[in-house]
């Protein structure tokens, strides 16, 4: 490990570790109407990642957007193998969380949620690895 | 904020421990989940809720319900169906028959009817009789329902997601927390709109737009609105609580002098002062409406209307607006409402008169979603902010918001047809 690299202790939503490459999103999203759950793929013409998939990612979410339907999208998503390897949120976020944890059980998952604060969220930038343990340890490995 | 330890009493333990089953176990791990979350110290009863798990939205959403189906999940309060993603009524509207999708769109409405849910399958539930009432702890899903219970209620919702709406029927507990405490329901922000035409005040486009305004600019605060006229009524405080969810996301506003908890400034602030005074004038009501579509040249192609559902008194509206004509028969005119007004309006005739009219009306979901209710694309006008907010993005049309009057005479016509609403 390189001196730059970075440890942050994060609070867990959902318990799990995970291990892969971050994609930072730039804006809120919703995960009803602005993402395709079968594909994994941010479909918000709005939003500056459009068109841009989220699998296979740690996805790091500074500022959730509050949508019924949300839920529905990350289990979903989950279950179809297009979906994130973690959810690292800038705020906690129920509908997210409680999304992963419905995918975890039915599907046998563990796919960890981590809250860090916003001001640490800013030491992540999108392609850089990181690694999250099932205590809520997230390093960025440089 | 609440902090400190989650405090759980014998029976909530009984059914954290799997001692009632799977199906409890899983929904109050749920529970419990969000309460860690939510950092809240307490669960508290609930006496009602309102299902969104019943929209489909995969594959997922099904096994989540057969999963609590098959490990003997029951409700332990009455709970509510909003919309689905098809018609039980009218499986042509989305056809069952087309897709795998829309199988299991009616499939899942279905499991929840099974799962001891009453089928009111409405995103408009407040219109029906029983309803929650002042400080009463209920869960809310619908965006536009939660604003409608917290404010014009005064019952008290968070904004719950699918399937933790369905944890929360089942074990009848939600975390102590947010919306649900005195102190998260005080206003932060007031909006005047006093120095608005009384003309421009009672017109029902007014109140849409003033939703759209007030989601766009009050972020996360709870806006308090002061100097809507008398008149206002239930249908105008559900057009300020669809547009206010959609466009931001209001799970609360207050109407000074009119909602339960804002018999005047004091008290909707809680004897604080508002971070931020917000005039509006007429223009903000123009740019607003610009900033939900355009006229452009492009001719009508259709109406959209009951976006919440439409109620009895906005059908009596209609019936007197429309007054014995009929819709041009080039244009598509689709309205939708919950069964139990479809009923009320059906005993005065009025159902009948809007279908000979040309006005195909449904029930049990909504239009401005994909996929797309057969003919309805090209240029379509709605009475609606939420409908003229959500639809652009999910349907092939170009929307131009309107007043109901003003929909009625471009449908009659067979063109755009706009009155001088805003005139000074």
């Amino acid at each position: 490990m390189s001196k730059q690299s970075v440890d942050i202790e994060g609070r867990v939503l959902i318990a799990g570790s995970a291990g892969g490459t971050a994609m930072v999103l730039d804006d809120t999203l919703s995960f009803w109407g602005g993402f395709n759950p079968v594909n994994g793929e941010i479909i918000d013409v709005h939003h500056p990642q459009y068109r841009q998939l989220v699998g296979g990612k740690i996805l790091c979410i500074p500022q959730s957007k509050g949508s019924a339907g949300t839920p529905g999208g990350i289990a979903e998503t989950l279950r179809n193998g297009s979906g994130p390897l973690a959810f690292v949120l800038g705020e906690p976020d129920v509908n997210i969380s409680v999304g992963t944890l419905v995918a975890n059980r039915l599907y046998g998952m563990n796919i960890p949620v981590l809250e860090i604060s916003r001001e640490q969220m800013k030491q992540i930038k999108t392609g850089e690895p990181i690694s999250i343990d099932q205590h809520g340890m997230l390093s960025v490995n440089r | 904020m609440v902090t400190g330890e989650l405090q759980l009493n014998e029976l909530d333990q009984a059914r954290l421990d799997g001692r009632l089953g799977k199906a409890m176990q899983f929904a109050m791990q749920t529970i419990v989940t969000a309460a860690h979350i939510d950092q809240a110290d307490a669960l508290i009863d609930i006496s009602f809720a309102h299902i969104d798990a019943c929209f489909y939205n995969g594959r997922a959403h099904l096994d989540f319900v057969n999963y609590m189906l098959e490990h003997g999940a029951s409700l332990a309060v009455p709970s509510w169906t909003n919309n689905g993603l098809v018609s039980l009524n009218d499986l042509s509207v989305r056809d069952p028959l087309a897709s795998r999708e829309m199988h299991e769109a009616r499939e899942l409405m279905q499991a929840y009817v099974k799962l001891g849910c009453s089928p009111v399958w409405t995103c408009a539930p407040y219109q029906l009789p029983d309803r929650p009432g002042l400080g009463d702890h209920i869960v809310g899903s619908e965006s536009n329902a939660v604003s409608f219970y917290n404010s014009v209620i005064g019952a008290r919702s968070n904004m719950y997601g699918d399937y933790l709406d369905v944890c929360a029927a089942i074990t009848g507990r939600v975390p102590f927390s947010k919306l649900h405490r005195d102190e998260a329901r005080a206003a932060q922000i007031l909006f005047d709109v006093g120095n608005i035409p009384q003309t421009v005040r009672s017109n029902d486009l007014f109140y849409h737009l003033l939703g759209y305004i007030v989601g766009r600019k009050c972020g996360n605060r709870v806006p308090a609105i002061v100097g809507l006229p008398e008149s206002c009524d239930e249908d105008d405080l559900k057009a300020i609580s669809a547009a206010g969810s959609s466009a931001g996301s209001v799970a609360l506003f207050h109407a000074i002098g009119i909602t339960p908890e804002a018999a005047n400034l004091e008290i909707a602030f809680q004897g604080r002062q508002p971070q931020q005074v917000i005039e509006l004038l007429v223009d903000d009501l123009r740019q607003a409406r610009d900033e939900l579509g355009l006229n452009s040249d492009q001719s009508l192609t259709g109406i959209a209307l009951g976006t919440p559902h439409f109620s009895y008194t906005e059908f009596e509206r209609l019936v007197n607006l429309l007054d014995g004509r009929s819709i041009d028969p080039r244009l598509t005119f689709y309205l939708t409402t919950s069964r139990h007004v479809f009923e009320q309006a059906g005993q005065q005739g009025w159902i009948e008169s809007l279908q000979q009219a040309g006005i195909k009306i449904i029930t049990d979901t909504c239009t401005y979603f994909s996929p797309a209710v057969n003919g309805l694309h090209g240029k379509v006008m709605t009475n609606s902010a939420k409908w003229a907010y959500y639809a652009p993005g999910m349907l092939p049309v170009d929307v131009l918001i309107a007043s109901l009057s003003e929909c009625v005479e471009s449908a009659v016509s067979g063109k755009v047809m706009l009155d001088q609403w805003d005139a000074t």
